[in-house]
């Protein structure tokens, strides 16, 4: 799987890139097909996550963090929106960078005294912290709307029009997710990016090679946070409503799971996470609780037998099959074999 | 003071339990290097099953029993089932048991519904010294948490296979070429802090209804205080668990109630702050070569 990686960010990275801008722009047809209200929503929100799991992808498949409190960020943002409509009647296009870069510095201050720790304390301290906003937020009396929330008036407008229907709103995200998806690619193939890696695969290393892993660790996470950030506003301009336990614990676990069913490491990872869990419920008419205790199966499931997602072990899948298939077509030696696969990639 | 004495009381008895939790914790992470967040849903599942012998006409200690030896039984189908695939890559088991999480809560909901759930309480009796009213039901708690963290402790410190189990932890591959069997440990050790956690759900709903969601709650300050003393830990554990129901004790005495939440948190951030591994100082757990 290593190797993979390697060949793969080493070899032309722009075709990377055009799986997930295919994938994106099929997407953008959704709408054409008519789909139901119930549908279009369930994609928003798909969507809007989507957002949030492209920095968790930074943050957990590049630099190899994890962090468990990745929902306070995206409710750092949100809140920020609804808080500049609600006090100063500021709109969507200028919380959408306000929210971002607060929630970014958000991060920092949670990242700063959590990277002090490694490994499982560094989950533990996320969690924490995403515990305690929750907690601040439902404690925040008028300010923050305590345990009932916040509601958002404006509309997002869009070149002086009210987008508030759901076909709108559905282009305006799903652009958010091609920019994501580009600025995550963006990150992966810079030199930025092979930083990042060099630290996850190992520190010391990274180290003793003049980088300073510290800064980048809480580099890494602000950038996620400024992805929480975006994902945040959409949110709350999505539900006009937010209350603090949208934020808390549990919605903090869930994006973590989406990032590992999909496949943190990859620039497809994400998008499948997000519509995986999102409409899999939905396919398989489920009520709430039952499609919640088959997610937690498939979880463990996808853990135990592809530890590096649910991309990862397709592309690993088939690309075995094709090199069985190519070895035994030729008869030739397994380099040239390996070879012959690597380039049709 | 009396109505503060008494506050400090109901903190102790709650920390008991958090530290039943921390303790469990900190147990399996030593040796297994596991991080079980699913902890809680054990200790759920304790008072769960606690409630349904209850409900069943059995007295409060039968069915105590009966949830220690329920949880333990699934700790360690559990760690033969899932966790023992995850030893060489600590970060999955703990994933693992984020996607325990999800499924042992909405089997309980599944099965019998989100509402809370209580039993009458084992003990009425309240005591009245010097004016300060003290429930018999939280001292029992108080104590029977003493008893059993003193045994295991003992048990850790004292005997041999107490002996054995630490030299597991200083060097799971040495130990074994001594002819410790380290895997057997890694069970027994799972098991043993599953069944801390069904004791403590079955304390648990003695003092108070349970949800579905109460073990997330109590999952979360269990590894606050197991953070606190230093993962891996035991004296740490207890201490920083005594020192948590003491300032949740204090705060709700003095009518900040409504942020008993936060202490562990905020106690466990400042404590990692200055001193990352905890104030007793904490394993990273056992050593992957």
């Amino acid at each position: 799987m290593k190797a993979l990686n390697v060949m793969k960010y080493s070899s032309s990275p722009v075709a990377s890139l055009l799986p997930a801008l295919l994938v994106i722009g099929v997407l953008m047809l959704v709408p054409a097909l008519g789909p139901s209200n119930r549908t279009l929503s369930l994609a928003i929100s798909a969507g809007i996550n989507i957002v949030a799991l492209y920095g968790l992808a930074v943050l957990f498949g590049q630099t190899g963090i994890l962090s468990m409190g990745h929902a306070a960020l995206v409710g750092v943002g949100a809140y920020v929106a609804a808080i500049i409509a609600r006090d100063a009647g500021i709109g969507f296009w200028i919380a959408l960078p306000l929210g971002s870069l607060l929630a970014g510095a958000a991060a920092a201050v949670v990242g700063v005294p959590s990277l002090r720790v490694s490994g499982h304390h560094f989950v533990i301290m996320t969690f924490a912290f995403g515990q305690l906003l929750s907690i601040v937020l439902t404690n925040g009396g008028d300010f923050t709307g305590a345990a009932t929330g916040l509601d958002l008036q404006l509309p997002v407008t869009f070149f002086g029009h009210a987008a508030g229907d759901l076909v709108p709103y559905y282009f305006i995200v799903v652009a958010f997710v091609a920019i994501s998806a580009i600025a995550s690619w963006a990150i992966i193939h810079s030199r930025y990016g092979r930083t990042l890696r060099a630290i996850r695969e190992n520190e010391k290393l990274a180290a003793s090679l003049g980088i300073n892993v510290g800064r980048h660790k809480i580099g890494a996470f602000v950038v996620s946070g400024l992805f929480a950030g975006v994902s945040g506003v959409l949110l709350a301009y999505f539900y006009r409503h937010i209350s603090p336990n949208q934020f808390s614990a549990f919605p903090s676990i869930y994006l973590a799971l989406m990032v590992m069913i999909g496949g943190a490491r990859l620039l497809l990872g994400p998008i499948a996470g997000g519509i995986l869990v999102s409409f899999l419920p939905e396919m398989l008419n489920l009520d709430p609780v039952e499609s919640r205790i088959l997610y937690g199966v498939c979880l463990i499931a996808v853990i135990l037998l592809l530890p590096n997602g649910l991309i990862a072990g397709l592309v690993q899948g088939i690309q075995s099959v094709f090199q069985r298939l190519s070895g035994s077509a030729t008869r030739k030696s397994t380099a040239d074999a390996s070879h012959a696969s690597g380039a049709g990639r | 003071m009396d109505i503060l004495i008494q506050q400090v009381l109901n903190g102790l008895s709650i920390a008991s339990v958090i530290t039943l939790i921390a303790v469990g914790v900190t147990l399996i992470f030593g040796l297994t290097g596991i991080i079980n967040f699913a902890h809680g849903e054990f200790l759920m599942i304790g008072s769960i099953v606690t409630w349904i012998a209850v409900q069943a006409g059995l007295g409060f200690l039968p069915a105590m029993v009966i949830a220690i030896l329920a949880v333990a039984i699934m700790g360690f189908a559990l760690e033969r089932g899932l966790f023992q695939f995850t030893l060489s890559r600590p970060t999955n088991g703990f994933i693992v048991s984020l996607g325990l999480i999800i499924v042992l809560q909405h089997v309980v909901i599944f099965l019998f519904g989100p509402n809370q759930k209580s039993i009458p309480r084992p003990l009425s009796g309240v005591w009245d010294v010097g004016g300060v009213r003290i429930a018999s039901v939280r001292v029992m708690v108080i104590l029977v948490t003493i008893a059993v963290v003193a045994m295991t402790f003992v048990m850790i410190t004292r005997s041999r296979y107490g002996r054995a189990l630490r030299a597991a932890v200083e060097d799971r591959d040495t130990a074994a070429l001594m002819g410790i069997p380290v895997r057997r440990y890694i069970t027994g050790v799972f098991v043993l802090g599953s069944a801390l956690a069904g004791l403590g759900g079955a304390l648990l709903i003695a003092l108070f209804p349970i949800t579905p969601f109460t073990g997330g709650t109590m999952v979360m300050k269990g590894f606050a205080v197991a953070l606190m003393g230093g993962l891996g830990n035991l004296t740490g554990a207890v201490v920083a668990g005594l020192i948590l129901g003491i300032v949740e004790g204090f705060s709700a005495g003095y009518g900040f109630s409504e942020w008993t939440d936060a202490y562990s948190f905020g106690l466990m951030i400042l404590v990692i702050l200055v001193k990352p591994n905890g104030l007793f100082g904490g394993t990273s757990g056992p050593k992957m070569a």
